[in-house]
């Protein structure tokens, strides 16, 4: 299983807080690796969040919802 | 909702694959530069910043700063440099940060690139494409919020194109790239799918991966329904398939949205095809009202036979006031749901 970590964003702070704007794909999807995943933010800067490997898509986090840098927000089965 | 309890666990090949309509104009842009290298792009912060709304975001990385050319702030000069280019046999995509702008550079526009291959005789052709954003709902004013697709129709000589869905904005494009004539296409900033503009689910669609076509001047069919037609295009569309979807579940009425997609060529059968149907016609615009396409919806019906019509045409555009900036303001100007829906529930008796 691989874990999909919310990027870094903003350098300056590692643990800044960001929003889960959006999902390309549903939970449960068959995706392939690198595939885009989703769409988060920090402020306003945005950044894509790739699938890191192949496999069964599994969101932890919903579209709107508040996320801090780094952690999990995604997984890949 | 939870997210982890989705029906789709089921799924087991790829589900269709979906972008927003920034994206898929990126992707189409990218496609095409790869297929053909006379294809580039050029604008004020294209380049390095990816596009204002992203429609050029990922380019220079993947194709470089000679294909993927930053401009200085001159419109002029950088729509001149596209025409030039266009006439030399190259295929430029060429910005226009807002379509607002456009009047500094209206000579090089509507003089130049739309004129060239009519006063040549046709010897002479200018396959370009002058991509620009339009639109407001976000309160930036009066020369950031403007539509102006009917000025750029009814001058002789370009293509207009409005895409409102991410299928049919990568399509155009590469559709609007291959097309020997110039080609103005414009994309509302509300379609784009931005994450730091107002969250609009029908931004965000199933892309076909491979390259394909949209034709420029055909209509789709958004949304059938035997009571009133309402043609649109842009943004405006979205809004029509809201209402009337609310209308269905209220009080049983059924609209049938036409997406004109292209105002030139201008679709008029699949105006006059529905209007038949129907019998009413609503007409919903975000640019001003007089003297533009709401009008010659209205005449290309009163023209080929009035008689389909078994009430007055109703219009839902702008009052021919500049766009405030004040929120209140502009919602009161602007083709909302609210207004569609009570021009639409007048216009059918409900």
């Amino acid at each position: 299983m691989s874990e999909v970590r919310f990027p870094e964003l903003s350098k300056e702070q590692p643990d800044a807080e960001g929003v889960l704007a959006t999902w390309f794909v549903n939970d449960g999807d068959q995706v392939a690796s690198g595939q885009l995943l989703g769409e988060v933010m920090v402020d306003k800067a945005s950044g894509d969040v790739l699938a890191p490997a192949a496999g069964r898509v599994r969101l932890l986090v919903a579209e709107e919802q508040a996320a801090r840098q780094g952690t999990v927000i995604a997984t890949v089965e | 909702m939870s997210v982890t309890d989705s029906a789709a666990t089921t799924a087991s090949a790829p589900a269709a694959r979906k972008l927003t309509t920034a994206r898929a104009i990126a992707e189409g842009i990218a496609q095409e530069m790869e297929r053909d290298t006379s294809v580039f792009v050029l604008g004020e912060d294209i380049g390095k910043y990816g596009g204002i709304f992203s429609a050029t975001t990922g380019l220079l990385d993947k194709f470089g700063p000679e294909r993927v050319i930053d401009t200085p702030i001159s419109e002029t000069a950088f729509i001149g440099l596209g025409t030039g280019a266009a006439v030399e046999g190259m295929r430029p995509i060429v910005e226009l940060m807002f379509a607002d702008f456009f009047g500094v550079a209206m000579d090089q526009i509507y003089n130049h690139m739309a004129k060239i291959c009519f006063e040549s005789g046709g010897n002479v052709r200018v396959p370009m494409v002058l991509m620009m954003a339009a639109g407001g709902g976000y309160s930036d004013a009066a020369q950031h919020s403007q539509c102006l697709w009917g000025t750029f129709a009814h001058l002789p000589g370009m293509k207009v194109v409005v895409p409102s869905n991410p299928a049919d904005a990568k399509g155009l494009m590469i559709s609007a790239i291959r097309d020997d004539n110039p080609v103005v296409y414009m994309f509302h900033k509300g379609v784009m799918g931005l994450p730091w503009m107002a969250k609009n689910p029908r931004s965000i669609a199933p892309v076909a991966e491979e390259p394909y076509e949209t034709p420029i001047g055909q209509a789709a069919v958004a949304r059938e329904g035997g009571d009133a037609t309402v043609v649109t295009v842009s943004l405006s569309v979205h809004h029509a398939l809201d209402v009337a979807e609310q209308l269905s579940a209220e009080h049983g009425i059924e609209l049938e949205v036409i997406d004109l997609r292209s105002l030139v060529p201008l679709d008029r059968e699949a105006v006059l095809t529905s209007v038949a149907k129907t019998g009413h016609l609503l007409v919903v615009d975000e640019d001003y009202q007089s003297f533009g396409l709401s009008g010659e919806i209205a005449a290309t019906v009163a023209e080929t036979d009035p008689g389909l019509l078994r009430a007055p045409v109703r219009r839902v555009a702008v009052p021919d006031v500049p766009i405030p900036y004040a929120r209140s303001l502009e919602s009161a100007v602007l083709p909302t749901r609210e207004r569609i829906k009570a021009a639409a529930r007048e216009l059918v008796g409900a």
